[in-house]
């Protein structure tokens, strides 16, 4: 590991998420140290990970705190240690939209923002994205969601609310698929389409999301919306963007009046759901990070963490207001 | 150099297609992020999008007609040639080539084979229905366990004259770069080849592209 290999390096404080870090290049390994960790001596506390080419996924060699003390025992992620198996680091490329392995979805409410419980619920945490399909829930099925609320190996909640509750129970019969860890990485392209949750009766029309939008204040979006959807009237208009969080946004539209927005029937399928489809900006956004369309797509490393406090504290993302030291490097050759 | 080297000679034509491929994907990628789509409903298949129809072409159609969009092809006149037909003027959809199964399916569709006169056809078209002249290509777009059944859904991008652009940045399009040996290392041993751009695709009339989604039946 020499020094002269080392082509990036950094520090953050831990939000408490999957930690992205968008790289110049390539690397071979990462070192990554948890200096509120380091500093604290908490039994159990990972405090250095390090990955190298030829490591697995979500996996790293790890030095932890054995015991309340400044004494540093070692491990790996995927091993782990006190009976628990931590998130380690992940080369990603955003560019990459291929999908998780499928996983069983064992039961789902019928509510405007549906509970589902599988078994596994893999590395989600708060913020990820998850593709849902098969469930009897058709009006659910084949569409992206963010999720929050997420207990281990229980369950996870569509973060976003619909306008109307899918109408009926998911069954035992569907799945869902890891789609990206955060909506900061889930477009390609941005900014990017999304499926309509739901639209306020406002004087300005509130707009909720199936995925968070990313959208910034000044942006121009067609709303498109199908019959099926009711608010007819906002069909096909060219509407600005106030961004209000990350889930919703308001328009510029007065709403009030329209008829009411549903959430498409679970019988009524096949069907088109609502979208607001980007198409430009106005000339308040005047930012380079906000253009009109761009390739968003890099590559990286992904330091996982958990909504699990336990696992979060022996894992590279940390736990929030952690702060985080990180160095990467490319080796001149890679021997195996 | 294509003499003078024949492993610099193969790269260069690799590097080529790769090229003019990244380009093509990116521009894929951008229509299948910003495009308003609509889900093919007229088929049988159960899944939602469901396979493409001849309905779900009419609906395209009528939706671009009635935005003004522009046809992209001219019609092709009748002859009097047995097994046949006039193509009407069109918009371009572009289609992965897993759907041409289901193309052939479709009601009223008509092969290039079948044009009057087959060699106004474009070498990766497929045919036509309605007011739609089908381009396929084996890296067109599709979404994998994306409809109601977790199956594979394509999208069909159905669009008139100008409704995207590829803006050229930095006064240049893509270059194409090669440096001999003797300007890539002191001791001359190893050449650089490779390629750049900087271009942005991009919809220009958002009502004038749509993305016709669809499942295989």
């Amino acid at each position: 590991m020499a020094n002269n290999t080392i082509i990036q390096q950094g520090h953050f404080t831990s939000d408490g998420t999957d930690a992205l870090i968008n790289l110049r290049s390539d690397i071979d390994w990462i070192e990554v140290v948890n200096r509120t960790n380091v500093e604290a001596s908490t039994q159990w506390a990972g405090t250095t990970w390090r990955w190298e080419r030829g490591m697995g996924d979500d996996d790293a060699f790890t030095d932890f705190h054995a015991a309340a003390s400044q004494a540093i025992s070692t491990s790996t992620c995927s091993t782990g240690y006190n009976g628990a198996v931590y998130r380690g680091i992940t080369l990603i490329d955003t560019s990459d939209k291929t999908p998780g392995a499928a996983v069983a979805i064992t039961a789902g409410t019928n509510a405007t923002q549906p509970l589902y419980s599988t078994a596994d619920t893999g590395n989600l945490i708060e913020g990820s994205i998850v593709r849902i399909y098969g469930t009897d829930q058709r009006d659910v099925n084949g569409f992206d969601f963010t999720v929050d609320t997420v207990t281990l190996d229980t369950s996870f909640r569509l973060a976003n609310t619909l306008a109307t509750a899918p109408g009926v129970v998911a069954g035992a019969a569907g799945y869902w698929r890891f789609i990206a860890a955060s909506a900061a990485i889930y477009d390609m392209m941005y900014p990017a389409k999304r499926v309509i949750a739901n639209i306020t009766q406002a004087a300005a029309g509130v707009v909720t999301t199936l995925v968070d939008h990313n959208y910034v204040t000044g942006q121009k979006v067609r709303i498109n919306i199908p019959s099926d959807s009711g608010m007819i009237e906002l069909d096909g208009q060219l509407v600005t963007v106030t961004n209000i969080d990350a889930g919703t946004f308001s328009i510029d539209v007065a709403t009030t009046t329209y008829t009411a927005f549903t959430y498409p029937v679970y019988t009524v399928y096949p069907f088109t759901p609502a979208t607001v489809i980007p198409v430009g900006t106005d000339i308040s956004v005047t930012s380079s990070t906000y253009p009109a369309e761009k390739n968003a797509a890099y590559i990286g490393v992904m330091l996982g963490t958990s909504d699990d406090a336990a696992i979060a504290l022996g894992s590279p993302g940390g736990t929030a207001a952690d702060v985080i030291y990180w160095r990467a490097g490319k080796s001149f050759n890679v021997l195996t | 150099m294509q003499a003078q080297d024949p492993v610099l000679n193969e790269a260069v034509k690799r590097l080529g297609v790769s090229m003019r491929q990244t380009e093509d994907e990116l521009t894929r990628d951008m229509l299948a992020a910003t495009a308003s789509f609509i889900n093919c409903t007229g088929g049988v298949n159960g899944d939602n999008p469901t396979e493409i129809t001849r309905f779900d072409v009419g609906e395209v159609v009528r939706t671009l007609v009635g935005n003004d969009a522009n046809t992209i092809l001219d019609n092709i006149e009748g002859e009097n040639k047995f097994g046949t037909a006039p193509t009407r003027d069109a918009y371009f959809a572009l289609a992965h080539t897993d759907l041409t199964t289901n193309l052939d399916a479709m009601a009223t569709f008509v092969s290039k084979a079948e044009y009057p006169a087959p060699m106004k056809a474009l070498r990766s078209e497929w045919g036509t229905s309605g007011n739609l002249r089908f381009l396929v290509s084996s890296v067109g777009s599709s979404v994998a366990s994306e409809s109601d059944l977790g199956d594979t859904v394509y999208n069909v991008f159905c669009m008139g004259m100008e409704a995207y652009a590829c803006v050229e940045q930095d006064g240049y399009s893509a270059s194409f770069i090669y440096r001999p040996p003797i300007f890539d290392g002191p001791l001359a041993l190893n050449c650089s080849v490779g390629y750049k751009f900087a271009e942005v695709p991009r919809i220009t009339n958002d009502l004038w592209i749509i993305n016709l989604r669809s499942t295989l039946s």
